[in-house]
């Protein structure tokens, strides 16, 4: 290799010269990404009430005990859980299926519908929560519209105690699906094509295909998938916020929304140790499912 | 046969499910109330074009819309700028500390915004930048740097060796190889990178939330969130509002489809 005459001309600088180019990102990134995270680990062990400095004292670990013997929490908690079946499995096989089937038919002309499919994905959470919101207005939203006229009795959807947490589980499955299938469609287009001629030849029906050669073939982009899906199900917050806000009552009550009305309640320092405890599950399970699906195949 | 106009049929459905709720809140927009309650899906009689005038005036619209604008160039910009530094000092030098330094500047995707926008409101509000568009303009390039610098460090490593040896034998020093010969020749993903902290930017909701308590200086998002909860019932308006944010998404979607899509899924796959 050219290697040594390379590195001597990279010499011609001085040493100094790659920290210059470094310093207006380093600069920019430590005051307002390193030092709030610096911060944010300080503040979790203190009482602050975040008006005055005096109240930030060292208490240890307390804000987290009391996060934890908080049944609030754990509602909130157990809320993020439920919303994983709906923003991370749900969206993954309404992906899966019809990338499989477009494929394995080899369908033309499936591209156009990547533009449409994808289109959610790229909106923001709030415009996909008040969009929703009106269309599932119980008096004179489209969907109940449509759904008494076909003669159905819907329920009220968001407004009601136990439709609503599925209900923004449903709007965070829509929000998803196009975006699953575009990256399955693109993992599936890198799969060798002999391994399926070599299935054809052993006589594997569509079904066997599926199995054999393209669910393996797609393990690095499920992991992918499902680990994004589960990071926006765990740390929802734009969407319940502009749809319920967490009610009615506390039956829509996540994580991202708890931490922020314990802010507004002159609870700085509570509220930074329940954003942390937000961030290491989010962290610990997405690392899991990586692990699980990703690395099995090396 | 029948087999693929199944599959067909259920690309159609999946597409029209996606479409559908966008479409059915532009057509609301140019409905009056009552036409609305009388029947949501029917054409209105003629296109009510002054709801937009009041979204657009009443609504603040007008300076949602403008102060989005402003902040997003505001960080494209410099994010792109600065992301090509330091992606091309990792890339393009050895130096003391290269490792440890990477390895910091990615810490900012591993953190959600969650844990750091607390200490940033009180960061921000000691540096009396509070309610104004610094405080969502700084923030935003900070959280740009650990993709940006992964992707152009990627970007500037791909580049062929031969090319910059040429034009540092032609007399270049390292501030042209990078201006003049690596950022040309990175354009496309440069042009996808900067389309993603576009985006990135326009939909960003918590931290306007927290930082901008000042109508004056909301953003799209926040704004919608406060026009929803103070004209619940003006269904007309509100959709509107709505029109207003994705119609500009949805245009910049239809020209750039194809690099947001590469860049949007790939970025997922790097993350």
């Amino acid at each position: 290799m050219a290697g040594s005459s390379s590195s001597r001309q990279r010499r011609t600088g001085p040493w100094w010269e790659p920290y210059l180019y470094l310093l207006p990102g380093l600069i920019v990134f430590t005051l307002f990404v390193a030092l709030p995270v610096i911060a944010a680990i300080g503040l979790s062990t203190t009482g602050w009430n975040g008006v005055s400095w005096d109240t930030a004292t060292f208490v240890g670990a307390d804000n987290f005990v009391r996060a934890f013997e908080e049944p609030r929490f754990w509602t909130a908690l157990w809320h993020n859980l439920i919303l994983i079946p709906y923003f991370v499995i749900l969206p993954t096989i309404l992906g899966l299926a019809p990338a499989a089937l477009v494929h394995q038919m080899k369908l033309r002309g499936a591209g156009i519908f990547q533009a449409g499919l994808f289109l959610p994905y790229i909106m923001p959470g709030v415009l996909i929560g008040v969009v929703w919101r009106w269309m599932l207005n119980p008096v004179f939203g489209p969907v109940n519209t449509v759904l008494k006229d076909w003669g159905f009795d819907p329920p009220t959807w968001l407004a009601d105690f136990s439709w609503a947490l599925p209900t923004i589980g449903f709007i965070g499955a829509w929000a998803a699906y196009g975006f699953c299938y575009v990256v399955f469609v693109a993992g599936i287009q890198k799969i060798p094509t002999d391994l399926y001629d070599a299935a054809r030849l052993d006589g594997a029906n569509g079904w066997q295909e599926f199995m054999t050669v393209t669910l393996p073939g797609l393990r690095r982009e499920i992991a992918v998938v499902l680990s994004v899906n589960l990071i926006n199900a765990l740390r929802a917050f734009d969407v319940v916020k502009a749809t319920t806000d967490g009610g009615p009552g506390d039956s829509t009550s996540v994580l991202a929304l708890f931490m922020m009305n314990t802010l507004d309640s002159n609870q700085a320092g509570y509220a930074i140790s329940i954003a942390i405890v937000l961030s290491v599950v989010t962290l610990v399970l997405s690392l899991a499912m990586l692990k699980l699906f990703g690395d099995a195949d090396d | 046969m029948i087999k693929r106009g199944l599959a067909y049929t259920f690309l159609v459905v999946g597409c029209l499910i996606a479409i559908i709720p966008f479409l059915i809140t532009t057509l609301a927009s140019l409905k009056t109330m009552p036409e609305i309650v009388q029947n949501v899906l029917a054409l209105p009689e003629s296109p009510n074009w002054g709801t937009y005038r009041e979204a657009w005036t009443q609504g603040r619209f007008s300076r949602f819309f403008f102060n989005s604008t402003v902040v997003a160039i505001a960080v494209v910009i410099p994010s792109v700028l600065f992301s090509a530094m330091t992606g091309y000092a990792f890339a393009r030098f050895r130096f003391r500390g290269s490792n440890a330094l990477f390895a910091y500047l990615l810490i900012g995707l591993v953190v959600p915004l969650q844990a750091m926008v607390v200490p940033l409101f009180y960061l921000l509000r000691e540096v009396n930048l509070l309610d104004s568009l610094w405080a969502l303009i700084l923030p935003q390039i900070a959280l740009s740097m650990s993709f940006g610098t992964l992707l152009m460090r990627q970007a500037f490593a791909s580049v062929p060796k031969d090319i910059v040896e040429a034009s540092v034998l032609d007399g270049a020093n390292s501030w042209q190889v990078l201006w003049q010969v690596m950022f040309p020749l990175s354009r496309p993903l440069i042009g996808t990178l900067g389309l993603l902290f576009f985006i990135w930017t326009w939909n960003e909701f918590l931290l306007p939330l927290v930082v901008n308590i000042d109508p004056t200086y909301h953003t799209l998002p926040v704004g919608i969130l406060y026009f929803q909860q103070r004209w619940t019932s003006n269904m007309p308006l509100i959709a509107a509002g709505a029109t207003i944010i994705f119609l500009p998404l949805i245009l910049i979607f239809l020209i750039f489809q194809k690099q947001l899509i590469r860049g949007l899924t790939e970025g997922a796959l790097k993350g």
